[in-house]
């Protein structure tokens, strides 16, 4: 994925786009990655697509209802939600980690990207270094995750991705994945 | 489960503690479990309070109001319904593109045809030889492909809908006379029936349009909202078939209606409290009748046929992919 940024010559990357309107709030940019953005990269870019238009996602899915019921539950006394500039919201512990719960370990490399993100916007527009932890309440599991140069790149690489997924006018087309039968797009997604 | 609770005598809708409550005139006590409901549907005289409006936008309930004459009157929506700029600005660059406009009008009326075309097969083959009005409605289909303009299409998807009740009064038993439709006030018996009916699957769409973003005054085939939601019109002519006309068939010929559920006076012809009772618990059943969704990969209600047909729409003006609109593949 390097040499991306040779690509758009002419335009802004992406991540230049990002952390200069993150940085100073004179520079309006229509370009902001959501936590949850970086997760839906990962699971389906068809996702992402809709989500960046507002399309409504089913409330009354099981799933839906399940994982908001995770996370409103989960370690309750021990973390509070952080929201910063309105663009993410991460959630810290006591000891000063940023902590993503999610439901189940299933979907575990999206999670991770988006913690990867949450940290990496602390350390690029905030100026904190922080450290992860990705925690799976329901199986008792829990793994320390820690930006290092490699995963910065993946990040950055994600935001650029996320730029031309959101900038499309039409989505990727519909492909079948095993997890779509859970998601809170899927009768949307599959209506014709 | 989507349940719809009607409601046909006069009374008061209030919250009591966790739950809703009808008290009826005669001070009887019901208890309406909303948690699995989509929606209320008052025809009675209802008195409620903004209380149990709270409520039920607590519970993303809707309330369909319906007046005297049997007509939708309109709509208490829960506030959190879904909103966005942009899906509306999409519906509107189609409505305003008169080719695109033109396309998605065609596409709603050759639906239309389709199950209007499903219903005359399905009595075609017991008993009765409808191969006339097969071929007029083969033709109107063939028709609809090359309508220049939406009047065009609205005339061909006319003229169908003339061929078409043409059936009734060979379907329907004695004492049932159609002799074509009227409204405003309904004339006779079957008039009364279908109008009674087309305003449940109106009010039904209102609900399934509500689920998405699109704005229900924003339609193709008919012209946009003049004082009705005229996207609940272009959808529902798909459904009426399917839900309406059905549920007439099944009440009539199972002599399930007497005289004593209609009341005729001057030129009007409408259906008493208990007729109204009737037929709106055979169109419930069939609401929640479900069948297996070829794309959905699983069993789906038809009622929420209604929410998938809002979906596509909203699908193929955000996204250009195609919208084929509903036709019965059962």
């Amino acid at each position: 994925m390097s040499g991306h940024a040779d690509e758009r010559t002419g335009e802004t990357d992406p991540v230049n786009l990002l952390l200069e309107s993150a940085r100073d709030e004179a520079v309006e940019s229509p370009f902001h990655v959501t936590g949850v953005m970086m997760q839906y990269y990962e699971v389906c870019k068809r996702e992402l697509w809709f989500e960046s238009r507002d399309v409504e996602i089913d409330r009354e899915n099981p799933n839906v209802v399940r994982g908001t019921h995770v996370d409103e539950t989960a370690y309750d006394e021990k973390r509070r939600n952080l929201s910063i500039d309105g663009r993410i919201a991460p959630d810290l512990l006591d000891d000063g980690r940023v902590v993503e719960v999610k439901p189940s370990s299933t979907l575990v490399e999206p999670a991770r990207l988006q913690l990867l993100y949450y940290l990496w916007y602390l350390d690029r527009v905030v100026g904190v270094e922080k450290e992860g932890v990705l925690a799976h309440p329901t199986e008792r599991k829990r793994e320390s995750v820690e930006l290092t140069d490699e995963n910065e790149q993946q990040v950055e690489d994600a935001i650029r991705g996320i730029y031309d997924v959101v900038r499309s006018d039409t989505p990727p087309p519909a492909k079948e994945k095993p997890f779509c039968e859970s998601c809170a797009y899927h009768d949307f997604c599959w209506s014709c | 489960m989507n349940d719809n609770y009607h409601i046909f005598s006069d009374g008061r809708v209030e919250r009591h503690n966790d739950t809703v409550r009808l008290v009826t005139d005669d001070d009887e006590k019901k208890y309406l479990p909303i948690e699995n409901a989509e929606a209320l549907f008052l025809h009675g005289q209802i008195d409620f309070n903004t209380r149990v409006i709270s409520f039920l936008d607590d519970h993303g309930v809707a309330m369909h109001v319906f007046g005297w004459n049997d007509y939708y009157s309109g709509s208490i929506m829960p506030e959190r319904g879904q909103t966005s700029g942009q899906t509306v600005v999409e519906q509107v660059r189609a409505y305003d593109d008169e080719a695109h406009r033109g396309k998605i009008a065609r596409e709603i009326v050759d639906g239309s045809i389709h199950n209007m075309r499903a219903n005359v097969t399905y009595y075609d083959n017991r008993d009765y030889d409808l191969d006339s009005t097969l071929d007029a409605l083969d033709r109107r289909r063939e028709e609809i492909q090359s309508a220049e303009s939406v009047e065009e299409a609205m005339g061909v998807e006319a003229s169908a809908r003339r061929a078409y009740y043409g059936i009734f009064d060979q379907i329907l038993p004695e004492g049932f006379v159609f002799g074509g439709r009227k409204y405003n006030p309904p004339n006779n018996k079957v008039n009364s029936l279908i109008s009674f009916g087309n305003s449940l699957v109106y009010a039904n769409i209102v609900s399934a349009i509500r689920a998405t973003a699109l704005d229900p005054t924003i339609s193709y085939l008919h012209e946009p909202g003049e004082r009705r939601y005229s996207l609940a019109l272009d959808l529902a002519d798909l459904f009426k078939p399917v839900l309406t006309d059905r549920v007439v068939f099944r009440l009539v010929n199972r002599g399930q209606l007497s005289d004593d559920d209609f009341d005729s006076e001057m030129n009007a012809c409408l259906l008493t409290e208990t007729g109204r009772e009737t037929f709106s618990k055979e169109f419930e059943q069939t609401l929640d009748r479900t069948i297996e969704h070829p794309r959905l990969n699983r069993k789906v209600s038809y009622q929420y046929l209604l929410r998938v047909e809002a979906y596509k729409l909203k699908k193929h003006l955000l996204t250009g992919e195609p919208y084929e609109s509903f036709e019965r593949w059962w």
